[in-house]
């Protein structure tokens, strides 16, 4: 209360004095990298405030960087970050200098006792449906085969659904899941599943942070309209080698990590890879077949000196299956990052990345006289700059550009009887400059603004169709290296936050959002033969204008978190198929696709309980999402596939005792819009039936309950271990995964409607260590 | 079924397979809304001699005996783009016979229908025929089991648009399996791709009848979005829709001329 009191009086008397009093002083500038102590790894995130002008603060960057303009005179400096013991640094500067800080995390639980100004980060940033994942919150919550799990985790969170059961493809706020940037150390993924999507490539014990933005991104992010899940991999331990890894049912994985120079710079390599092809090896009737996915995350990062760093870091993960030479899948995704970190001065940071990506499929099939392959992919050179500028303590600027070409390549045919024309790799520049500046005027204010400005060329070097109808009226042949059509879009974006009281706070936001590159997908599963296409003659950038208005609070000394958001979204130029698409072997596939508006809006709540013997949170979505598409339905709006009325999910994790803790996650919701038959009729000896509005009809809704339990053995020296049960859908809820119809096997007038569940009872069992 | 398809189908499979999921199929009590009853219009005109016959039905909903109601009294006269013009006569349960006309390839049908006081019309163009050589059978051993395709036999013609339909009667019960394929892929070779049954195996002694058709663009996009369909039904695959036709006046069906070639083969 004192505490408070002075604050007050402080500011009081530094509005009285006007603002001129702090120009007056001369101000010093403390900057800095804020590590953990035992590790090494950078904390990205961490707050560095004021003792005695709260309003003063900087958190660090995405390369745990710190800038923060000090008055003179002795000040107090406090360090935070969640699960780390605060430091408290009295500082007194004559220069601007240099501090770099280690944090400790070894706090007793119970014990916690964390600084207030850490905790209440969710009042006071100028964020809008933000949600940070922490990695050692995944570790415990159960999922399908024990396999954790980043991007299933999110889907338990508000304004985040499945798309289907046991998938890792998400829809965020009404969008479709190609409208989730989905980064790994900067470099987009363009197919984030393994095994038709119930895995995704992120192998979590090489993640170190995760955030998903849903849809009021800050500039520096763009190219989707729905939302950006930044993923980032760890950097290994600077000080120390360890060996990490766990046994699984599925998979089983390993990490090591260690120093390249001790105290500066270090490595990480994690792999995985599923083995139900090893088992299928010892049975004769299998012997031949290949089933298996694998990741590979491996970095490192090198300390030129006190102000340079580089980093470099890459991923590669591939399925692969099999049936001996007659039949071969394989799909995956290759990433490469090199970053060099230079603290230019003490309040200018910049980021160079250099980043490539690559996702491609390949098909075989060969039936002894003849081979037919099937191949698509999708290729990407980045370069990003990216400056952040601690201008005064009120204003953090980020500015930058990022250039990224494209070469696209549509399913191509080949084989030893094949005719077809090779399909060439169609090439684009898509380029953004940004700014964004987070503004803070008052210990109540804090506003975020910027503008993202992107175009994308289209370039030469193959032809292109322009369709009316689909209906082809013009076709243009654009020579390699002639330019083609471009396509500007300009994205401004806003979030205002304004604190109520030391508890509450309010939030508003508008933020425009365009997305060059589409995914075509008509199926409601996620295909790894589906295909990307940029823009085109006929294909606009899709655009999204959402303006949402939240409000937060915390109680019991912000152990609860409250927050609550509404949002409406109108998105234009989606891109639809015609009925009766074919998206597979059609020689332009342009001519099968349908344009069209949609439109989202919603309400998320969440309550989290965030430290002590039992954490977790309650989620619950209310939400709408309709689409009008020329040529669908009568053009009328119609629901779209994501659309789900209701949401709720409830994650708990109770600490019974140092070796035991449970689990628990139970989710709801309404089943999918689906179209159901109207009628039926005969044609030529086969029943069709007949179909009306589109989405019209739901179905059942899903519930099941999840739970698993932690064992932690005794630690012995250095040796960590713990073993993991769970059962997914314990009391074994039949959630409809299709619903087809067909006539009854014994009575051919009869026709029934059939119902495929997949998951029930599914038991896990998983050990981990770490040494 | 295309070569993508196929694969996708044996990827799901293998997938299924071994993942050893509780996975499980029942029955259920649906509560559809129904549409009023519209006008269904079966109409083929061929190669082989005639008469061909029209057939006109009402939808029925879901949740009724699959037993159609024929539709009588209607005016259909079924015309070429050489100036033949033949009216149907009406037999019994919907079907009209046509009296003198011969399916002839290259020349462009018009079905006109007359019912109830609506008129509804149609246009199908008989592609050029393309001979069914033999039929080849095909097999691989999958999980211990050898599996059975048939491939039909032919060269497809130089001329990019060249589609195809298939049916299939096994042991004299016509199979509910769509296969149907153009020539986007393999253009102007000898034909490669396998078809198999709709949800079971070929199995020796099977009594195989396999019609191949070439028909028009119209017919091909009604084929493949029911084959599309029937890869998957609400909740997988895609959004299922009316497949589009070429009657217009807001009738249901299909109205096509094709050619016809059936061979017969005793699976070994």
């Amino acid at each position: 209360m004192m505490q408070k009191m002075k604050t007050n009086f402080l500011l009081l008397l530094l509005i009285a004095l006007g603002s001129t009093s702090l120009v007056a002083q001369e101000k010093f500038t403390v900057s800095g990298t804020i590590k953990d102590k035992k590790t090494g790894e950078t904390l990205i995130g961490a707050s560095v405030q004021l003792k005695n002008f709260l309003n003063v603060g900087a958190v660090t960057n995405e390369y745990g960087f710190y800038s923060l303009q000090i008055p003179n005179g002795k000040q107090e400096v406090i360090f935070s970050y969640l699960g780390y013991n605060t430091i408290v640094a009295k500082l007194e500067l004559l220069k601007s200098t240099v501090f770099d800080v280690s944090m400790d995390d070894s706090v007793v639980l119970d014990e916690v006792v964390i600084s207030a100004e850490r905790q209440d980060d969710n009042l006071t940033k100028p964020e809008m449906g933000v949600e940070k994942l922490n990695m050692s919150d995944i570790a415990k919550i159960p999922v399908l085969f024990g396999e954790k799990d980043v991007l299933k985790t999110i889907q338990l969170l508000p304004g985040i659904k499945s798309i289907g059961e046991g998938s890792s493809g998400f829809s965020v706020r009404g969008g479709a899941t190609d409208q989730n940037l989905i980064l790994l150390d900067e470099a987009p993924v363009y197919n984030a599943s393994h095994l038709l999507g119930f895995f995704s490539t992120f192998n979590s014990d090489a993640i170190k942070d995760a955030t998903i933005i849903k849809g009021n991104s800050p500039a520096q992010y763009g190219g989707r309209l729905s939302s950006v899940l930044d993923v980032k991999m760890k950097e290994g331990n600077n000080k120390d080698y360890s060996v990490s890894g766990g046994l699984g049912l599925i998979s089983s994985k390993v990490s090591i990590e260690g120093p390249i120079q001790e105290g500066k710079s270090s490595f990480f390599i994690s792999g995985r890879r599923t083995y139900a092809d090893v088992f299928l090896k010892l049975t004769e009737d299998f012997k031949d077949s290949k089933l298996y996915f694998y990741d590979l995350n491996a970095k490192a990062n090198y300390r030129i000196n006190e102000k340079n760093r580089v980093f470099l870091s890459g991923y590669f993960g591939r399925d692969v299956l099999g049936l001996g030479d007659s039949f071969g899948i394989n799909w995956g995704n290759a990433t490469g990052t090199l970053r060099w970190n230079s603290i230019l001065n003490e309040k200018l940071f910049s980021n160079t990345s250099l980043i490539y990506s690559n996702y491609d499929y390949n098909i075989s099939l060969s039936s002894g006289e003849s081979d037919f392959n099937i191949n698509s992919n999708i290729k990407d050179y980045n370069i990003k700059q990216d400056f952040s500028y601690f201008a005064n303590p009120t204003n953090s600027i980020r500015f930058g550009f990022q250039a990224i070409h494209h070469t696209i390549t549509p399913s191509s045919f080949s084989g030893t009887v094949n005719s077809n024309e090779p399909q060439v790799g169609r090439q684009a520049w898509e380029n953004a400059i940004y700014f964004n500046n987070v503004y803070k005027p008052s210990d109540k204010w804090s506003i975020d603004y910027g503008v993202r400005a992107s175009g994308y060329i289209i370039l030469g070097g193959d032809t292109y169709n322009i369709y009316d109808k689909g209906v082809r009226t013009e076709s243009i042949t654009l020579a390699s290296g002639e330019v083609g059509k471009t396509y500007y879009t300009i994205e401004p974006r806003l979030t205002l936050n304004y604190r109520l009281s030391n508890t509450k706070s309010i939030k508003a936001g508008y933020a425009r959002n365009s997305q060059h590159l589409h995914l075509l997908s008509n199926s409601t599963g996620s295909n790894p033969t589906d295909q990307w296409i940029g823009n085109s003659y006929n294909i606009k950038p899709e655009l999204a204008d959402q303006i949402s208005l939240g409000y937060s609070q915390n109680f019991e000394d912000n152990q609860y978190e409250f927050g609550v958001e509404t949002y409406y979204k109108a998105m234009q130029n989606q891109v639809d198929f015609k009925d009766g698409a074919d998206l597979q072997t059609s020689p332009d596939v342009e001519s099968e696709l349908l344009f069209g508006q949609g439109r989202a809006y919603g309400l998320e709540m969440i309550i989290k309980k965030k430290s002590g013997k039992f954490t977790g949170w309650l989620s619950y979505t209310l939400s709408k999402t309709e689409r009008k598409i020329d040529g669908i339905n009568d053009n009328n709006w119609y629901n779209a596939r994501q659309d789900r009325t209701h949401d709720v999910s409830i994650v708990g994790t109770y600490t019974l005792n140092k070796k035991w803790s449970l689990s628990g996650v139970f989710v709801y919701n309404t089943g999918n819009a689906v179209t159901f038959p109207t009628g039926k009729y005969n044609l030529n000896g086969n029943t069709i039936y007949q179909y009306s509005s589109r989405n019209a009809d739901r179905m059942p809704a899903n519930h099941r309950l999840d739970i698993s339990a932690t064992y932690d053995f005794k630690k012995k020296g250095k040796y960590e271990s713990s073993l993991n049960f769970g059962v997914y859908n314990i009391y074994g809820r039949e959630n409809a995964f299709t619903i087809t119809f067909r006539d009854n096997e014994l009575d051919p007038t009869k026709t029934e409607a059939l119902q495929t569940s997949l998951f029930r009872w599914v038991p896990s069992v998983s050990y981990n260590f770490k040494f | 079924m295309s070569n993508k398809k196929y694969s996708m189908k044996l990827l799901i499979f293998v997938f299924a397979l071994v993942i050893f999921f509780t996975s499980c199929e029942k029955v259920i009590e649906l509560d559809l809304s129904t549409a009023d009853a519209k006008l269904v219009i079966e109409g083929n005109i061929t190669n082989q001699a005639g008469p061909y016959f029209v057939k006109l039905t009402k939808t029925l909903p879901f949740d009724q005996p699959s037993i159609y109601p024929g539709v009588a009294g209607a005016t259909i006269t079924i015309s070429d783009n050489t100036g033949v013009k033949d009216t149907l006569v009406y037999t019994d349960k919907g079907i009209y016979l046509t009296t003198t006309l011969q399916g002839i390839v290259g020349r462009t049908y018009t079905l006109k229908v007359v019912s109830e006081g609506k008129t509804y019309e149609a246009k199908s163009t008989m592609p050029a025929f393309v001979p069914l050589d033999t039929i080849r059978i095909s097999s691989f051993t999958f999980g211990g089991q050898e599996q059975k395709f048939l491939i039909p036999v032919y060269t497809d013609p130089k001329e990019l648009g060249n589609n195809y339909n298939f049916r299939l009667i096994v042991n004299d019960t016509l199979d509910k399996s769509y296969i149907t394929w153009n020539d986007n892929t393999n253009n102007g070779v000898p034909n490669q791709r396998p078809l198999g049954r709709s949800d079971s195996n070929f199995k020796t002694g099977d009594d195989v009848f396999l019609e191949m058709q070439c028909v028009d663009l119209s017919a091909f996009n009604y084929y493949f979005t029911l084959a599309e369909l029937a890869n998957g039904g609400a909740g997988g695959g895609i959004t299922p829709s009316n497949p589009p036709n070429n009657i217009s006046g807001g009738a249901l069906g299909l109205f096509s001329a094709h050619t016809s070639q059936v061979k017969e083969i005793k699976i070994p």
